[in-house]
């Protein structure tokens, strides 16, 4: 072949090659020595100019995975070498790999052809810009007639594949790397788009409108079938592309009415999204009546084999099927402007094909159950909900009404409650029935949440069958519950996961309750009430498990109901519930109210003691617990909120008095009659029992400290209320003086601590705020003083009940510091200051407990984070001389110790706790930066006051020692410590020059290098960190001074070690990090940032480097573009000899220039 | 509140006598200690489960031996007590390997102490060994509890 790049083989050579690889490969599949083998084919991969070897395996091996390898090797190789081959040489590659596609298009091994064919796409894209538009047209011809059919079918389907690889690589998000900027990609996507998409569609719908017939009539070969799906493929990847070239209608007033949308977010769920191609297309998709031939085709090949049950799963069907949903999600101005009419009648049509595979949901679902397919039945519901994303709910409950005698709401009613029933009783965790459900509740999620933006309400039938589906779905609900009630739960590594999940779930359920509340929330209390009686009836003897949890499940879904989630938001009243009513103007006769207040009533009487014996078991109590936050985060409206609302709705709605009255009763019902407080007094009753009774029931009273306690003092019209309450005080007394709360576990001490603490925030008066505070954290801080203190310390701090009761004080000093606020700083910096001294002498005494000296070390991260903001010169230099004593003591005690221990696994315990405490320290260190970026403008002229930096650095000086090698290549760890050195190189440099030498090597030294070779957020800090250094440096020089002179480096040189300047250093190592290493383009910016100065500070280096590095290389051709691609990046762009802006941009745009050109061929070294 | 006073340790300096300590099973933690079948372990893991939903919280205790290495299992009610070890850790100047094998370690007041035997796995025993045999000035962390003791660290302090 002509211009087929290397030179003339050597037969034998070939031979061995192939041999070898065929050799390498079997290895690996019997699991020997697959390092080798695969040294073996990467080898291939990365050797100069395989591309004549490639084609000998390619065509004379008989082993598979040898010609995939071979493949591949071609497409590394050549994107690898693009800028050394000649143009001949690239188009006969591409040209090699099409026909070699083509003329074994009837190879069974799929793979291999499809790499080959991804191949000639990627080297395609490579080569878009330069190839003239003849050149392109030219492969595209004899692709084209592949297609149509010309050759037949087996090089119809490769052809048609390999169009498919040519849009997946063109398409930003599949496309393979290329070492090019995204420019470049962005180029060819608007260019195939604009010139090829289109046609590329027409020759697909050729070739299936070619094999239709034939498969029709039951006469097609299998050759024909696969060609047919493949174009299906194609025209359905064609679909998904994402279309930039396109103008939009300008949004007509006469559209919206005509009850037409475009609401994506919704499909992005399951991974689709809108298809907008623009005007271009509708020639060939909407006037050609394309989609009704789709739609018949598939319609009728469904009715021809319908007699074979596996035809809905074969491949022709799928994929017809894909490209009918894809249709479906259809949108903009490929339609024309005729106010919706045109995309109306299409969705129409794909709605009547789209609902012979769902309906009757019942039939279908059952035939599913037993052994049935059911692709059909789920592209049926993705169909569904893409009309529904893209339809207002009344237009999409009329879709149907024009050919049944109901709506598709009524339609969608009867899926749901189907995949409700078949997910509860889903034995064999199919996950058809859970994608099923996902997708129908995700629909009343889109038709719902538009009801709620237009505030129209649902129509009556509409609401009916929403209403009968909430009771299917509540009654299926209970039934299982009471089935599953014996049932052992593990409290499993997934739990979490499964309980966002559920949550996730009943909020679904919740809307569809909310939009006929009128008929649910009655339903909800109706069922409470019957359990209830069943309760109070009991007489001790009936095992009530089953209402029990019956009960649980009901206060789920009631809190999904009657509020939302919004972590952290301030909750309104679902508008669904304020609109719901507008009839009822008595409280009294309100049924969230009367529901509230039934539910709250209950929960009443886990206060008594014998009832809570009998029926409040703890997963009981932590359900109550969690309705009981989130009702008081809904529903205790703050009062001048609930008066501006109900007033804005007055205004508004001036006619529409019942709605407007039934708002107002909704917002202010729970204060009214002190009920509001006689709630929060309850709230704090039911913690102390769940706190103090439920021993060792850690779900509930994580729930407790964390979400009901957290909700009702995080809320400042809620907290102002409740820190005047008599049983407040109780719960304060009890944490600050008594024993009982000490049976909770660390965790929990230090939640409750802080929500403790945070409440002094809403006591008005500071001098009883600061009272609260040294009430409650005195004793505790005392506690630890007095027994730190203590003679005989020594002897029984090592005692279990000591060391626990000792982690119990740092939790609760922990938490305290943790809520930290401007008015509360003050006195918790005393109850810090009281303690310090205790912390150094637990530090001593606990060496060895690696569990206290962690515990201390968190405590006081959180307690500089909380202060360090606020502190004047004299409370600063306290805390400083602090962490300094405490870094110095630590260090002391872990420096050069070696863990020994039997057990592999303690081994790894302990060395997991010095990396925590390591973080721990990183942390403390960044935390007292942290004020000088606050700190600018305070003056520092303060006797007595320290140096931030110079403290930094000491502590940096301490830590640094105990941070192996090892432990830095966790990226945590390491990400914390180049961040911590980045931070002060920028804003101390000066602080560098004065520092001893060991010292400098240490912080410094050889831990860049290995962070070179460290993920690209790390190494991006490091040249920050250079950065700040080197333009120190130069910067000093200028002006005359020594900059870093002083401070040489250990380095490697070519011969041996030898001592060099620190900048010398750097720019030896950023040469080699650029050069060799697989350098990362995104850091580009900021390797230029560094590099600049370090270049203008050692110019006789880097001339001197250049020079050797250039002769260094054999082939001249490298030898002289590597000479101009270092002439050109000083050179180029009028580079100066300054830091300022503008030079530093144009050096970044020089030094990318320089690894495009470079990176490709100086990799092969 | 009946309990209400002021909280102090409880423990006597002679309650060291006891070796074991009772706590309640909820609170102990990830990495703390805990007694199984009588031998005093380092938790490595904890799960809680129910039994049947409504009943109540119990934990699952996976633990290692802190002298043997072994894995132990437990399953406790989580309002019930568990007896916690006592586990001490005492620092000594390494002054002498002897031939058979035993340490020969200087106490805080100036006694010897010969009565622990070096590690007997190979590599933790050539750590001590080498390091002895340079002669660097090495401290042993002996950890001992519920009357077993072990050599668990070994730190230098430099050649002085």
């Amino acid at each position: 072949m002509q211009g087929f790049p290397g030179g003339a083989p050597d037969p034998q050579q070939l031979q061995a090659t192939m041999l070898a690889l065929e050799q390498a490969w079997s290895l690996i599949q019997v699991h020997m020595n697959p390092s080798e083998a695969e040294k073996v084919i990467s080898s291939l991969h990365s050797s100069l100019m395989p591309y004549q070897t490639c084609r000998f395996i390619l065509e004379t091996s008989h082993v598979p995975n040898a010609r995939f390898q071979a493949a591949g090797a071609i497409g590394d190789a050549a994107i690898r070498e693009w800028g050394i081959l000649s143009d001949d040489n690239k188009k006969s590659l591409i040209v090699y790999c099409l026909n070699y596609v083509m003329e074994h298009a009837s190879s069974p091994e799929g793979y291999v052809q499809a790499k080959v064919s991804a191949m000639a796409a990627r080297l395609l894209k490579r080569g878009w810009v330069e190839f003239l538009d003849q050149e392109k047209s030219a492969i595209f011809f004899e692709v084209e007639q592949s297609i149509r059919g010309i050759h037949g079918p087996n090089r119809q389907f490769a052809a048609i594949n390999f169009l498919e690889a040519l849009v997946s690589e063109f398409s930003p998000g599949t496309a393979s790397a290329m070492g090019l900027p995204r420019e470049f990609h962005e180029q060819c996507q608007w260019s195939l788009e604009v010139k090829f998409l289109k046609d590329f569609y027409c020759w697909a719908q050729a070739a299936v409108f070619n094999t239709a017939g034939s498969i029709l009539n039951e006469n097609g070969s299998i050759d024909e079938a696969k060609a047919c799906s493949a174009a299906f493929c194609l025209m359905f990847h064609i679909l998904s592309w994402n279309f930039k070239h396109n103008v939009e209608h300008a949004d007509s007033e006469a559209k919206i009415n005509s009850g037409l949308r475009s609401d994506a977010i919704n499909l992005k769920k399951f991974e689709r999204s809108l298809v907008k191609p623009g005007s271009m297309w509708s020639d060939i998709l909407i006037s050609s009546e394309h989609t009704t031939w789709v739609l018949n085709f598939y319609t009728t090949a469904r009715q021809k084999y319908s007699y074979d049950p596996l035809w809905s799963d074969s491949s022709i069907a799928t994929s017809c099927r894909q490209l009918i949903v894809q249709l479906c999600s259809l949108a903009g101005s490929v339609f024309p402007n005729d106010n919706g009419d045109a995309h109306i009648k299409h969705l129409m049509h794909i709605l009547c094909a789209a609902v012979l595979w769902i309906e009757p949901p019942d039939v279908i679902a059952s035939s599913i159950r037993n052994g049935a397919s059911e692709s059909e039945f789920l592209d049926g519901c993705h169909a569904l909900l893409s009309i529904a994303s893209l339809t207002t709910s009344s237009l999409f409950d009329n879709l149907l009404k024009s050919i049944r005698h109901y709506g598709t709401i009524n339609l969608l009613s009867a899926l749901t409650s189907e995949a409700v029933k078949s997910f509860l009783d889903n034995q064999n965790e199919e996950t058809w029935v859970s994608d099923a459900l996902d997708i129908s509740l995700e629909i009343w999620n889109v038709i719902l949440g538009d009801f709620d933006a237009d505030k129209s309400p649902m129509s009556v039938d509409g609401a009916i069958a929403a209403s009968n589906l909430f009771k299917i779905i509540v009654e299926s609900h209970l039934k299982a519950a009471a089935d599953s009630a014996f049932e052992d739960t593990d409290h499993a590594k997934y739990f979490h996961v499964s309980v966002s999940k559920r949550d996730e779930q009943l909020a679904l359920y919740a809307q569809i309750a909310r939009s006929a509340a009128d008929t649910t929330i009655p339903f909800l209390a109706q069922l409470f009430s019957e359990r209830f009686a069943c309760l109070s009836q009991t007489n001790g003897e009936n095992d009530l498990t089953q209402t029990l949890e019956e009960l649980y499940w009901l206060l789920l879904i009631t809190s999904h109901v009657l509020t939302d989630s919004g972590e952290g938001e301030t909750l309104l009243i679902p508008e669904a519930l304020q609109a719901g009513f507008p009839n009822v103007v008595e409280v009294a006769q309100h049924p969230v109210v009367t529901l509230s207040w039934s539910i709250m009533n209950f929960s009443r009487r886990c206060l008594d003691p014998g009832i809570r014996a009998r029926y409040f078991s703890p997963r009981l109590m932590e359900a109550v617990v969690w309705f009981l936050a989130r009702w008081i985060a809904t529903y205790l409206v703050p009062l001048d909120v609930s008066r501006g609302h109900v007033s804005r709705a007055e205004f508004d709605n001036a006619d529409n008095h019942g709605l407007q009255h039934s708002r107002k009763v909704l917002n202010s019902f729970a204060w009214e009659n002190n009920q509001g407080e006689l709630v929060l007094d309850f709230v704090v009753l039911i913690s102390m029992v769940a706190l103090t009774t439920y021993q060792g029931e850690n779900e509930l009273q994580t729930l407790t400290c964390q979400k009901l306690l957290a909700t009702v003092v995080r809320r400042k019209h809620t907290c102002t209320f409740i820190v005047q309450l008599d049983s407040w005080h109780d719960l304060t007394r009890a944490f600050a003086r008594g024993r009982s709360l000490f049976s909770l576990s660390g965790r929990l001490q230090r939640s409750l601590a802080e929500t403790l603490a945070c409440a002094a925030s809403c006591i008005k008066d500071p001098e009883a705020s600061a009272q609260y505070l040294r009430d409650l954290m005195g004793p505790v801080a005392g506690c630890l003083v007095e027994n730190a203190s203590r003679s005989d310390f020594k002897s029984v701090a090592q005692q279990a009940d000591v060391i626990f009761m000792v982690c119990c004080l740092l939790e609760r000093l922990r938490g305290a510091a943790r809520a930290t606020q401007p008015h509360t700083q003050k006195v918790l910096f005393e109850m810090g200051h009281t303690v310090m001294n205790s912390l150094l002498t637990l530090l001593e005494v606990y060496k060895n407990q690696s569990a206290i000296i962690n515990m201390i070390l968190r405590f006081v991260v959180d307690f500089v984070d909380g202060q360090a903001v606020f502190l004047d010169a004299n409370e600063k230099s306290v805390l400083v001389n602090f962490c300094l004593q405490l870094l110095q003591i630590y260090s002391s005690h872990n420096i050069w110790k070696v863990m020994l221990s039997l057990s592999s696994s303690l081994r790894s315990e302990s060395q997991a706790e010095k990396y925590k405490d390591l973080c721990a320290l990183l942390r403390l260190l960044t935390n007292i930066c942290s004020k000088d970026l606050v700190g600018f403008l305070s003056d520092s002229s303060i006797e007595g006051s320290q140096d931030i930096g110079e403290v930094i650095y000491v502590g940096l000086d301490i830590v640094t020692p105990l941070i192996s090698l090892d432990l830095l290549k966790y990226p945590k760890l390491s990400r914390d410590y180049f961040a911590l050195v980045s931070h002060l190189l920028e804003v101390y440099p000066e602080k560098v020059a004065n520092l001893n030498k060991d010292a400098f090597a240490r912080i410094i030294g050889t831990r860049f290098i290995l962070s070179m070779l460290q993920d690209s957020d790390i190494v991006e800090r490091c040249l920050t960190a250079i950065n700040a250094l080197a333009s120190y440096h130069f910067k000093e020089r200028l002006g005359g001074r020594g900059g870093l002179n002083s401070q040489l480096m250990e380095s490697e040189g070519s011969n041996g070690k030898l001592q060099e300047s620190i900048s010398s250093h750097f720019l030896r190592l950023m040469l080699q990090l650029l050069l060799f290493n697989d350098f990362r383009m995104e850091l580009a910016g900021s390797a230029a940032d560094a590099f600049l100065p370090l270049l203008l500070c050692e110019h006789e280096l880097y001339q001197r480097l250049v020079q050797e590095f250039v002769e260094k290389q054999q082939n001249p051709t490298v030898k002289s573009r590597l000479a101009m691609a270092f002439h050109n990046l000083t050179n180029s762009n009028n580079l100066s000899s300054s830091l300022d802006r503008p030079n530093r941009r144009r050096f970044r745009k020089n030094l990318r220039t320089f690894l495009r050109d470079v990176a490709g061929f100086m990799q092969i070294e | 509140m009946s309990d209400s006073e002021e909280h102090h340790f409880e423990s006597k300096a002679d309650a060291g006598a006891s070796k074991t300590y009772p706590q309640q099973a909820g609170t102990i933690r990830k990495n703390g200690f805990i007694v199984i079948k009588n031998r005093p372990c380092k938790v490595v893991e904890v799960s809680t489960s129910k039994t049947g939903k409504h009943g109540h919280a119990k934990c699952h205790f996976v633990a290692i031996d802190i002298f043997t290495g072994k894995k132990l299992e437990d399953i406790v009610p989580s309002s019930h007590n568990c007896d916690v070890p006592h586990v001490n850790r005492t620092e000594y100047q390494l002054i002498d390997i002897s031939e058979d094998g035993f340490v020969s370690l200087l106490t805080e007041n100036g006694n010897t102490k010969d009565d622990l035997k070096l590690p007997t796995d190979d590599s933790l025993l050539s750590q001590i060994k080498d390091g002895f045999g340079e002669g660097k000035d090495l401290v042993v962390t002996v950890m001992s509890a519920m009357g077993e003791e072990q050599i668990c660290a070994l730190k230098d302090i430099g050649p002085k």
